[in-house]
């Protein structure tokens, strides 16, 4: 090993915590990723602590600082300081790698006593080779620094099959990150998904976004609820669409609603919304309790109506009809293949994109739920019928995940789709990317069932207890590593990776720069 | 002022006599409709005729009303649709338009920077303005549109029309409108008036930006879906618009084709036999004289062959009653029975083997070499027979033959055995 490439030696500690001495000059980071050579293997070691060490006993360097402090023409030095004060640094193994076939392992053993240590290179990071379907989502970073060779790339059907949670508080990165892994997925059509975009960030309407991918025009489809730019779709959903199941889990409607609403939907099928609309209840019934409107309460009845009226933007015109004025959901004619065309999309491996950022929280979990239910049915069909394997893996794309897999909605309401595809999904190749700042909300059990976690930034000792509870690598000693994490910068954990990552996300803007733009083909002929 | 507006006319499909006494007569219904109601123009944007080049008969009724109504001064605009279209001009589109009985409205011109640049036909008495895109089979004029250099065209003034052939996504009314289309949003916007093609269903709509778009739908029967549609009550004709500087009305001319009725079974879960006898008792209860009959069969057999459904006997009774034609549809037929289920295997002939092998026990003949494995190694040949490509310079009266003798020959069979 070069001497000057080294940056510390084993001096003591034990497994999972092993002390090292810094070598002057170097300056080692939290995070700092080293590596120890051992006899035809060498171990890749994390930094997730620093301290100081000293030879000389606490009270007498107090008392120098006394001596400079309060004496201030005398200024005391330690003799040959560099021996006698350092740094220590506590690190862990995170893998060790096989020089002879390139094999990752989990590490067992720990590194050789006295040992010295370097600081990791590209080269000991050959073994991250991209290999098909895969999807990129930053280069390996060691404390801040960044290695530009060593990329991660990770299997898309397994990661997506098995939920991606991208825990994150505001600032931290996670559109650029979200936006990084779908440039990356529009690639290919191996992976189809459904993106519920709050904030009408990731199409780039008014900026760079995904439609500036190369492919963007064959495997994005992007629908927005009005004034859709050229080429996008109309985001409009027609009432008869509906069925009362896609309100469990979003809406709060008792059990004797939820029964009046199966209860119009078994009379009236497709049109049950606007039948149980026309009911009319008048205030006089309201008070007379016996008094009640097929088998349900006048009561029940006008909060059915009163919850339907606020959420579907439901009005009554002067011919008694039920309209909608809502600006995605519509009474007419239109919209009727809406959901069917999106799960078609999703099936063929495009990705879908919703601008949800005009409706309400629950219109938009409504949407979202509409669409996923018919594509997690879809799904399960495929696998009665032996196509599943044909199919791509489908990944529905939600913010604020709380909303629909937080405990106090899974406890106070039934379970909704989200719950089940995280639950259920990945047996059908359907999962769930969940972004959220606070993850401890979310139950273990689902929390357990996420399988990747790209975890971004959060200085929220809770939700990185959380997190670090329900990674896939022991994380127990990076509490202060997440708190730290500068913008851009996350750790994975996931069952598809050898070691927790360190990875730096890179720019979208630099990678939508980066992407050598199509050549031209010249005219094109019309006839 | 007053256009009108047809679309999706598909002369030369029929091929049955009497529907295609039906298909020129609606035709030449609407044409005098359009004379005599005084259009100053008319639009047909797309599938005038069902292929490019149609049989002699279609073109030798179409050129003769074509000529009434250049005669009656009326211009008519068009573009291509994706069953009449052709590369290289060697449609009949292109005849009628060399003689001067149509115009075609797409004016188009390809930049160097890859966009596409439209200019805009000019209606001599109304001044209205109208440009145009042909539509092609399976979407590929998409690209046009999003080449399409719409600052130039959204930013003309006066009365435009905007012609095009091809599905609108935000216009589909049905589930199961599968194929290909496009979003509105790809259409220039701000032009008074959008004549849609390819919709077979008049579909009326306004959306920001996009007042009219319409789709006059078939005026009878493109497809033969369209014929079911009719007889489920589909009104079909054309769409008549009165406009100034902006459209006052857009109404709906309806042409009565045909009479019909709809035999309508449902399979599930039922045995041939049962299926049989409704259809018998169905086909008594209906007076099928002069007119179109469609029978549907749909759902899924509990046991036995979708061929033991036997519609011969209803038919051959049908025709005894001068039914003008019996369409049978069996598509959405299956049998439990006979599903195939699929196979896994490392190539090809693996695949089809294991394919065979799953499948062949649900088969009951009382032929033993068509069961087990010698069944599986007859189908095995049998498909690679029936898989031979044409030979170079062969025919396509050799190579029916040809196949079909090696096919039957495989099977022990003579051609004359019936």
């Amino acid at each position: 090993m070069d001497e000057l490439s080294i940056v510390g030696q084993v001096v003591g500690g034990s497994f999972g915590d092993v002390v090292i001495r810094q070598k002057a000059g170097t300056d080692l980071e939290i995070g700092d990723l080293m590596v120890s050579e051992e006899n035809g293997s060498f171990l890749i070691l994390q930094v997730f602590a620093l301290e100081y060490g000293s030879q000389i006993q606490d009270k007498m360097q107090q008392m120098m600082s006394g001596v400079n402090l309060e004496q201030g023409v005398v200024d005391a030095n330690f003799y040959e300081p560099d021996f006698v004060n350092y740094v220590l640094a506590r690190i862990k193994p995170l893998a060790r790698v096989f020089r002879e076939n390139g094999d990752v392992k989990i590490p067992k053993s720990l590194p050789s006593f006295f040992n010295k240590l370097r600081l990791i290179g590209k080269d000991d990071l050959s073994f991250l080779q991209k290999e098909n379907d895969q999807i990129f989502v930053g280069h390996i970073r060691s404390g801040s620094k960044v290695i530009k060779e060593a990329e991660v790339w990770l299997p898309a059907e397994d990661v997506f099959s098995h939920h991606v949670l991208i825990p994150a508080t505001t600032g931290r990165g996670k559109s650029n990150l979200v936006k990084t892994i779908l440039w990356h997925v529009l690639d290919t059509n191996k992976v189809g998904a459904l993106v519920l975009d709050a904030h009408d960030e990731y199409f780039g309407r008014t900026g760079v976004g995904l439609k500036d991918h190369p492919r963007a025009k064959d495997n994005m489809v992007y629908y927005t609820p009005s004034n859709p730019p050229v080429g996008a779709n109309r985001l409009t959903i027609n009432l008869q669409t509906i069925r009362p199941e896609h309100f469990e889990g979003i809406v709060d409607f008792s059990d004797p609603q939820f029964q009046a609403i199966r209860m119009a939907h078994r009379q009236h099928r497709e049109n049950w919304i606007q039948e149980l609309m026309r009911v009319n209840v008048t205030p006089m019934e309201m008070g007379a309790d016996t008094r009640r409107q097929g088998d349900f309460a006048a009561g029940t009845m006008m909060v059915v109506q009163r919850k339907l009226r606020l959420i579907l933007s439901l009005e009554v015109d002067e011919e008694q009809v039920i309209v909608s004025r809502h600006e995605v959901f519509d009474s007419t004619t239109r919209g009727i293949t809406t959901v069917d065309d999106i799960v078609r999309d999703i099936e063929q491996g495009k990705v879908v994109v919703l601008d949800t950022s005009r409706l309400g929280d629950e219109a938009e979990l409504l949407v979202g739920n509409i669409i996923a239910s018919k594509l997690l049915q879809k799904y399960k069909d495929a696998k009665a019928t032996g196509e599943l394997e044909r199919k791509p893996v489908a990944t529905i794309v939600i913010e604020e995940a709380p909303r629909v897999i937080g405990e106090d909605v899974l406890t106070s309401r039934n379970d909704n789709i989200y719950s089940t595809i995280a639950k259920e999904g990945r047996k059908f190749k359907v999962g769930l990317t969940a972004i959220t700042q606070l993850s401890s909300v979310i139950p273990k059990t689902i929390l357990a069932n996420m399988n990747t976690k790209i975890i971004l930034g959060n200085e929220m000792k809770q939700e990185r207890e959380a997190i670090i509870a329900s990674a896939s690598q022991d994380l127990s000693e990076d509490d202060k590593n997440i708190a730290s994490l500068d913008k851009g910068e996350a750790i994975i954990t996931s069952i598809f990776v050898p070691f927790a990552m360190p990875i730096k996300i890179p720019l979208f803007e630099d990678i939508v720069k980066n992407r050598a733009t199509e050549v031209n083909t010249g005219k094109t002929k019309v006839f | 002022m007053l256009f009108a507006h047809l679309s999706d006319i598909h002369l030369g499909f029929q091929k049955n006599e009497s529907l295609q006494k039906i298909e020129q007569q609606v035709f030449e219904k609407a044409m005098d409709e359009c004379i005599s109601r005084n259009v100053n123009f008319i639009l047909i944007p797309g599938d005038l005729f069902h292929v490019n080049i149609p049989e002699m008969r279609v073109q030798k009724y179409a050129f003769a009303k074509f000529r009434q109504v250049h005669d009656a001064g009326i211009p008519i605009y068009v573009v291509y649709g994706s069953h009449d279209f052709s590369p290289v001009s060697n449609s009949v589109i292109d005849l009628l338009s060399e003689v001067g009985y149509i115009t075609k409205v797409t004016k188009a011109t390809s930049n160097e920077n890859d966009t596409i640049s439209l200019d805009f036909l000019i209606d001599e008495k109304t001044g209205a303005k109208i440009a145009g895109l042909s539509g092609l089979k399976v979407g590929k004029d998409r690209e046009w549109y999003e080449k399409l250099d719409r600052d130039s065209l959204e930013a003309e003034s006066g009365f435009k029309i905007f012609l095009f052939h091809g599905g609108i996504s935000d216009m589909k009314t049905e589930s199961g409108m599968d194929g290909d289309h496009m979003p509105l949003s790809l259409l220039p916007k701000g032009f008074s008036y959008y004549a849609g093609g390819h919709m077979h269903k008049f579909n009326h709509q306004s959306f920001d930006g996009y007042p009219n778009v319409v789709y006059p739908g078939t005026p009878f029967a493109g497809y033969h879906a369209d014929l079911e549609d009719n007889a489920n009550g589909q009104k079909r004709g054309f769409v008549l618009v009165e406009f100034e500087d902006t459209v006052k009305s857009v109404d709906f001319v309806e042409i009565p084709n045909v009479s019909y009725e709809i035999i309508q079974v449902d399979a599930n879960n039922r045995k041939a036999e049962s299926i049989n006898q409704e259809l018998i008792e169905k086909t008594k209860d209906i007076d099928p004289a002069q007119k179109v009959v469609i029978i549907k069969v749909k759902g899924e057999l509990t046991s036995g062959k979708t061929a033991d459904v036997d519609i011969s006997g209803i038919r051959d009774e049908l025709n005894s009653r001068n039914a003008m034609m019996i369409n049978v549809s069996k598509n959405g037929l299956t049998s439990k029975e006979y599903s195939i289920t699929e196979a896994k295997g490392a190539n090809k002939e693996e695949i089809e083997t294991n394919v065979f092998s799953e499948n062949i026990g649900q088969l009951r003949f009382e032929y033993p070499e068509l069961l087990n494995d010698d069944g599986i190694k007859l189908a095995k040949k049998l498909l690679r027979e029936l898989g031979q490509p044409v030979l170079v310079n062969e025919k396509k009266n050799e190579y029916i033959p040809r196949i079909r003798d090696n096919a039957l020959a495989l099977l022990g069979l003579d051609k004359d055995d019936s």
